[in-house]
């Protein structure tokens, strides 16, 4: 597969199935490259791979769950090399196991909706920014459950993206309003905790989200609310930021800005929001503290 | 040199001066002796004998005033023949000796006048024995002036100069002396101990003990090492280590077996008995304390069949391995994961000497990266002297400044790196005495703070605070002031028991105030300490 087909193959994922996060898509094109190689040697697969990667990052998707997602597929496959002899066994067990790592991705999000919605009690008012699918999931349960709530949804600018949040909770009868980002504060004293979703989960035990939820963050933090994190495992990732300005340029902005313009004049996409200012992440390993999260990292990668 | 010379010429000017004015008048002396006591040491010394006698003569005269006047009324109320008024007169003028001898005379002849054309005529003895009385009186009057003036004298001159004259406290400094020194005798040990680290005192080593130690069964290379550990010839865990596993090397070449014996069993013993001598120098750093375990346990692991040479090479390679593994090679990666946290235009906060960060500052500086280095420091050992020379030999920019700076110059700072003694595993960080409050001062600004550690120097402990497992140093180094020539204020705090430095050499910084702990494994929070040896002890076993 060359440069070409594999970012079609990739970017069709992503726009034939909504409901697919980018990291998943990403490993999905993995697969993809797996199977159409022709490569004979474990290395020269894993160069196929890594040029594979490469593409997919340079399109205009978040590069933070491609990054972490593709990482941990390699982890996975570089495990499965060691014990095989034949390569064609080799490309075999790395399918197999591909697989079944897809479809432990599929169902990490359902485990995170049963973990979550337990926290959405009867009259609750719940806080959310931008869009996420699992926390849209998490509501959507919760709802079925016959629990009655609020929801307040931050518009999200500069795409925007709450406004469909709040479009696609109201199709499904949960009242919710729309607010302006800078409302955040104002809502605040009435909302009983705040749910977002994530880009990236980092060793730090801190996230990589879209622009704002560091602000939230803060100020829930502030206002003694539980800022309450839905993520997938596969979104961790082995990076430590130190602040914003140590947040990886691919990450803030997308490559076609990246390589466009003066970056200091473009809006970030994504903020970093620091431990500290988590109360929990649901995850599909469980519930986790922050701290847990580079426990989880050290046992996946060492 | 110069400067103690034109003081002391400058002093000599002023005694001169004084002297003339001494010379000039008694009476003006008397009025300025007052002032004077508060000037210095030796011009006081003078001025006292000075003062003594001046004081002595106002007081004869003030007190030979007062006892003409009383005599003077005396012969007044028994001659009524005088007026009142020439009496105010005279006391107001302050009359001088001439008149009042005059007045006297006068007062005498017409007593006399009297007596000798009074109707009551008085006997010459009846006349002397009067006398006798009046001179009695005068007598009793002037020696109760003389100590009233004494005393007040006495008063001014201590509230000018420190000691205390007054016979009655005297006494009982004498008393007390003499009542407490058997107790003091008992006590001396536990005299000059802080009560909270009072166990950490057991461990602290004795100096003169050790150099009359014979050294039995120690390797010679131990014996060195053990006086560069006492000494602080070798300081920071790393080079401890280093150190300590060169000397173990030494130790392997050298041991020869005993008939009968197993190597590694007797090598066992051999090392037991050096590293108890090594303790008693000085307490083992926790990094030490991992080397030794994990050479130990390879010990055990040796294969019995070999010969002696195989064992003794394949120890000393043991030896080796970790020591390019668990310490240059982990430098290197954190050398390396550092790197990419330091950006151009940083400025880096570092605080005392680590081997290790000045690798990663080198390393960085070398890589082309543009960025400054300040150095803060502390007293007693100024272990930030010899990092700041190490850097600015590298060319790296540096500013030194001491610990209590640390707050006026955190917000220039981007970064701060710390080097530490051990990593607990409830994530606490162990470290040389100050980092907590450099840590908790970036915490403040809200500066990021990396320690920069490698995992063979993590440790199972869990400790909250700085007291229950520390280190005791020299207190006397706390009193010492270097490169002055004047003797510390505290340089007799033995001699005061209630006086007691303590020099603690390591404290502990809470996790909260550590943004992420660099090792070579990866960039992690504090809080992953335990995973970490999880994983360390699973690899070993």
């Amino acid at each position: 597969m060359d440069g070409a087909k594999v970012r079609e193959f990739f970017c069709k994922i992503i726009r034939e199935d909504e409901d697919v996060s980018v990291g998943v898509a990403a490993i999905r094109t993995l697969m993809e490259i797996i199977k159409h190689s022709k490569s004979e040697t474990v290395q020269e697969l894993e160069t196929n791979l890594k040029d594979g990667i490469n593409v997919m990052k340079n399109t205009d998707y978040p590069v933070t769950a491609i990054n972490s997602g593709c990482e941990l597929f390699l982890r996975f496959i570089t495990l499965a090399a060691l014990d095989t002899r034949c390569f064609s066994d080799c490309k075999k067990i790395m399918l197999d196991r591909g697989h079944l790592f897809i479809k432990k991705l599929d169902e990490a999000r359902g485990k995170i909706v049963k973990l979550a919605s337990k926290f959405i009690e009867d009259g609750s008012k719940v806080l959310t920014h931008s869009r996420s699918r699992v926390v849209l999931q998490a509501l959507r349960k919760a709802h079925k459950q016959n629990k009655r709530f609020e929801v307040f949804v931050t518009i999200s600018a500069p795409d925007n993206s709450g406004k469909q949040m709040c479009k696609e909770l109201q199709a499904e009868g949960i009242p919710c309003t729309l607010i302006l980002d800078s409302a955040v504060g104002y809502i605040m004293e009435q909302v009983h905790f705040i749910m977002v979703g994530a880009e990236g989960v980092v060793e730090s035990g801190g996230i990589v989200n879209k622009v704002g939820s560091y602000t939230m963050a803060v100020c829930a933090k502030e206002m003694k609310k539980p800022f309450y994190v839905l993520t997938e495992s596969f979104k961790f990732s082995r990076l430590f930021p130190l602040g914003q300005q140590d947040l990886p340029e691919e990450y803030k902005y997308t490559s076609s800005v990246r390589k466009n313009s003066d970056l200091k004049k473009v809006h970030p996409l994504v903020d970093y929001t620091p431990p500290a200012y988590i109360t929990l992440l649901f995850t599909d390993l469980g519930i986790l503290t922050p701290s847990a999260v580079s426990d989880e990292l050290i046992k996946l990668y060492l | 040199m110069d400067k103690t010379k034109t003081s002391t010429d400058g002093s000599s000017k002023k005694e001169k001066k004084h002297h003339k004015k001494q010379s000039k008048d008694g009476q003006l002396e008397a009025n300025l002796a007052e002032n004077e006591v508060s000037h210095g040491c030796k011009k006081e010394i003078v001025n006292k004998t000075n003062n003594d006698a001046t004081t002595g003569t106002v007081a004869q005269k003030l007190s030979e005033k007062e006892l003409r006047r009383i005599e003077w009324e005396k012969k007044l109320e028994s001659q009524k023949g005088i007026t009142v008024t020439s009496n105010d007169q005279s006391v107001g003028q302050q009359p001088s000796e001439k008149e009042l001898r005059r007045l006297e005379w006068e007062k005498k002849l017409q007593e006399q006048k009297a007596g000798d054309t009074g109707k009551e005529t008085l006997s010459k003895a009846e006349i002397k024995a009067k006398r006798r009385e009046q001179q009695e009186a005068q007598r009793q009057a002037k020696l109760a002036a003389e100590n009233a003036k004494n005393a007040a004298e006495n008063v001014k001159k201590v509230a000018a100069t420190t000691p205390i004259k007054d016979p009655g406290k005297g006494l009982g400094k004498v008393e007390k002396k003499l009542d407490f020194p058997k107790k003091e005798t008992k006590k001396t040990t536990d005299v000059h101990k802080v009560q909270l680290v009072q166990h950490l005192y057991a461990e602290m080593p004795q100096k003169k003990v050790s150099k009359l130690l014979v050294y039995n069964n120690i390797h010679p290379a131990f014996v060195k090492l053990g006086s560069q550990y006492l000494n602080k010839t070798i300081l920071g865990s790393n080079a401890r280590t280093l150190a300590l596993m060169a000397a173990l090397k030494h130790l392997i070449i050298d041991i020869q077996t005993p008939p009968k014996q197993e190597l590694c069993r007797h090598l066992e013993t051999v090392l037991q008995t050096c590293t108890n001598h090594l303790q008693n120098c000085r307490p083992f750093a926790v990094s030490m304390v991992n080397a030794l375990r994990n050479f130990k346990l390879h010990l055990t692991q040796v294969d019995t069949n070999l010969k002696d040479s195989e064992k003794k090479a394949k120890l000393q390679d043991v030896i080796d391995v970790y020591i390019h593994d668990d310490i240059y090679k982990a430098g290197d990666a954190i050398s390396l994961k550092v790197k990419e946290k330091i950006s151009d235009g940083d400025v880096i906060l570092i605080y005392g000497c680590s081997s290790l960060l000045k690798k990663i500052l080198v390393d960085a500086h070398k890589e082309g990266k543009k960025f400054k280095v300040i150095v803060a420091d502390s007293r007693p050992l100024l272990e930030g002297k010899e990092m700041l020379r190490r850097l600015v030999v590298a060319k790296i920019e540096c500013t030194y400044i001491f610990l209590n700076a640390v707050s006026y110059v955190m917000n220039s700072v981007t970064k701060v790196l710390l080097g530490a003694h051990a990593l607990l595993t409830n994530g606490y960080v162990m470290s040389r005495i100050g980092t907590a409050q450099v840590a908790l001062v970036a915490k403040a600004y809200n500066k990021p703070v990396l320690v920069c550690c490698e995992t063979y120097k993590f440790s199972e402990r869990v400790q909250t605070d700085s007291f229950v497992y520390n280190e005791i140093g020299d207190p006397d180094l706390l009193s010492k002031i270097p490169n002055t020539e004047d003797p510390s204020p505290l340089s007799k705090w033995k001699e005061n028991n209630k006086l007691t430095p303590l020099n603690l050499l390591y404290d502990v910084t809470p996790p909260d105030f550590v943004t992420a702990v660099v090792t070579e494994i990866a960039i992690l929070p504090c809080t992953s300490v335990p995973v970490v040896l999880r994983i360390n002890a699973i690899e070993n076993t």
